[in-house]
């Protein structure tokens, strides 16, 4: 079974769906604001764990939602 | 390699469509023989348009939309159909609006009784009409 | 040598040492290859690799195994040709049979955007020392007659990219050949060895820990493929990676011959025949970054669906097995490799759906570097820094699939 998503307004649907959105996540040890636009540009936090990201469902509602999910095992997370 | 079998012939749907607060949205009655489709919380779409569309939202956006084709398909076919290219749970209430990937595709289903209202965004309507076949 | 009269393979395993001159972590074939380069070219032989699970078990035993260096960015072309020139005498050099094959390589265009792209391909390769040409959708058919070059009447080939020296290897074989070449040479490889932790002293990297204890390096080489933000985050390195997974089937038995490696960069599919006559097929990511070998039905459906539009007969197959690797996709679509910023700390990353081809040029530039502490030209362009200076590598066009 691929990965479903929540969407409130059209219930349950496969990831397929929707599109990505991350939510980038600078560090705070990254001071420098040219160091900081670089990390938000390029980098990414990638965790092996819960994350927090955007999607848009562009073939239902075409709304951004917020989600939580465990990138190991790619179950859903309380709230999602 | 011959194509599928040809499907219903899909025409344009001029619908109205109506970004509004949703309470407005949640407390507005639309005159009988309309289909009103609630796309999203903040938006509806109504079939066949309104000539003079109200809703209580001084900053609603209200646009003649005439960018969808679909048709009204008998409920057998339209379930039979989306039995097979669909990976979510059509809603079994009667009406019902869903929303969702069909074969592939962005489609908006009005479902009644009677008859199911099917409708695709303009480029795609001749691969959607393809595959509502028996 | 045909595989009757192989030798046996002689993986000789060593007790782990308390202190290494290099270690790398990660015992895919970008980290085998590099402790092999090391061994045979600079005669560094204090090295261990360490794996967590057994070698060749992440993303070289999960991909489709294709070669080629048909990209579209001079610098890749080079890095890419010089890997497939080492591919092609890998068998010499290691003395043993990877099942190496030239089989040739197709990737068609259904749109006229698509066909400008393959024609600027065919140009930049030729400059830069590949070997592709243009064809038509009627050479196409004399390469490879399966091709309906109608599409099905709904996306016809007007054209395609033909790269004369794709070519296949086993994954498997290429593996256990580095590997074996490293030990022989003295190379130590731990089998059920995970790295925990980074062994940091002033800012420099001075080992690793590992679930069998700690061990010290003069330099650490992160060759870890699917968990390598996790081990670069330990040294405070931030990467351009993104990790998601990446799935792929075979088929039953095809009785006739598929010779080559076709691919349609506009429907997003590649099809090559495997030695045992199986239909091999892929496709693009999934698009959630994710570290689950989870495997979909939809993948099935939908890559399918594109692939029986150019390529009818595979409609009569039947789908025997689905794997799924965990791909690091880079910010620019190109590798990472190189220095890190953090003293004793090497990274060969962001090989995204593109690692298998560059193992055996992976593996000897970073031998290079890691001999010579200078980074090599041919690498030069991928290094990490390169976001920073605003010097990306961008070249998603060329990643295709695989």
């Amino acid at each position: 079974m691929s990965l479903q998503l929540n969407c409130p307004t059209c219930g349950r649907r496969p990831v397929e769906e929707f599109i990505y959105g991350e939510i980038p996540v600078v560090p705070d040890v990254i001071v420098d604001a040219d160091a900081r636009d670089v990390d938000r540009a390029f980098m990414h936090s990638n965790p092996e764990g819960p994350l927090t990201e955007r999607w848009f469902h562009v073939y239902g509602c075409r709304r951004w939602i917020t989600v939580r999910r465990d990138t190991r095992t790619d179950q859903l997370l309380g709230g999602a | 390699m011959t194509r599928l079998a040809a499907g219903p012939v899909f025409e344009r749907v001029l619908t109205t469509r109506i970004v509004a607060m949703p309470a407005a949205l949640d407390a507005a009655r639309w005159p009988a023989g309309h289909v009103a489709l609630r796309t999203a919380a903040d938006e509806v779409l109504i079939t066949p348009p309104l000539a003079d569309a109200r809703v209580a939202d001084e900053h609603a956006i209200v646009l003649a939309d005439g960018s969808f084709f679909g048709g009204w398909i008998a409920p057998a076919l339209a379930l039979a159909v989306l039995e097979r290219e669909c990976e979510w749970e059509v809603p079994h209430a009667r009406p019902a609006f869903a929303q969702g990937m069909v074969a592939g595709l962005p489609v908006k289903l009005w479902l009644e009784s009677e008859r199911v209202l099917v409708l695709v965004a303009a480029p795609f309507a001749h691969d959607l009409a393809e595959r509502f076949v028996a | 040598m045909n595989e009757f009269v192989e030798r046996q393979i002689s993986l000789a395993w060593n007790d782990p040492k308390p202190a290494y001159d290099v270690v790398i972590v990660g015992g895919g074939g970008h980290g085998l290859a590099t402790a092999y380069y090391l061994a045979a070219r600079h005669g560094i032989t204090n090295v261990a690799v360490l794996e967590r699970k057994y070698i060749g078990s992440g993303n070289s035993g999960r991909n489709t195994t294709i070669i080629r260096s048909n990209y579209g960015i001079p610098e890749a072309v080079r890095f890419y040709q010089r890997s497939l020139e080492l591919y092609s005498t890998l068998e010499a050099e290691t003395g043993r049979w990877v099942m190496h094959k030239q089989k040739g390589l197709l990737w068609m265009a259904h749109t006229e955007a698509g066909v400008r792209a393959e024609r600027s391909r065919a140009t930049v390769n030729t400059l830069f020392g590949a070997k592709t040409e243009y064809v038509t959708p009627q050479q196409v058919k004399e390469i490879c007659p399966q091709v309906d070059i109608t599409g099905s009447g709904v996306w016809p080939v007007m054209g395609a990219s033909y790269h004369a020296e794709g070519a296949t290897a086993r994954h498997d074989r290429v593996v256990w050949a580095y590997a074996e070449g490293a030990m022989q040479r003295g190379v130590h490889i731990h089998q059920n060895t995970a790295v925990t932790g980074l062994q940091m002293n002033a800012g420099k990297v001075t080992g690793v820990q590992t679930n069998n204890g700690p061990i010290a390096a003069k330099i650490v080489v992160s060759a870890v493929g699917g968990h390598v933000t996790t081990l670069a985050a330990m040294a405070g390195v931030r990467l351009p990676i993104r990790t998601h997974p990446l799935q792929a089937y075979v088929t039953n038995h095809y009785a006739q011959s598929f010779d080559a490696i076709v691919a349609s960069m506009n429907l997003l599919f590649y099809v090559s025949q495997t030695a045992r006559g199986e239909m091999l097929i892929g496709a693009e990511i999934d698009r959630q970054p994710s570290y689950s070998y989870g495997a979909g039905h939809h993948f099935l459906q939908s890559c399918s669906h594109r692939a029986i539009t150019v390529l009818p007969f595979l409609r009569n197959l039947r789908i025997v097995r689905q794997w799924t690797g965990v791909c690091d996709m880079s910010a620019d679509y190109s590798p990472v490799m190189g220095v890190t910023g953090v003293d004793g700390f090497y990274v060969t990353t962001g090989w995204g759906t593109w690692g298998f081809k560059a193992i055996p040029a992976g593996g000897e530039q970073m031998a290079e570097l890691v001999a010579t502490g200078v980074t090599p030209e041919l690498i030069a362009p991928f290094a990490l820094d390169r976001f920073a200076r605003d010097r990306t590598m961008a070249d998603r066009g060329s990643a295709g699939t695989h």
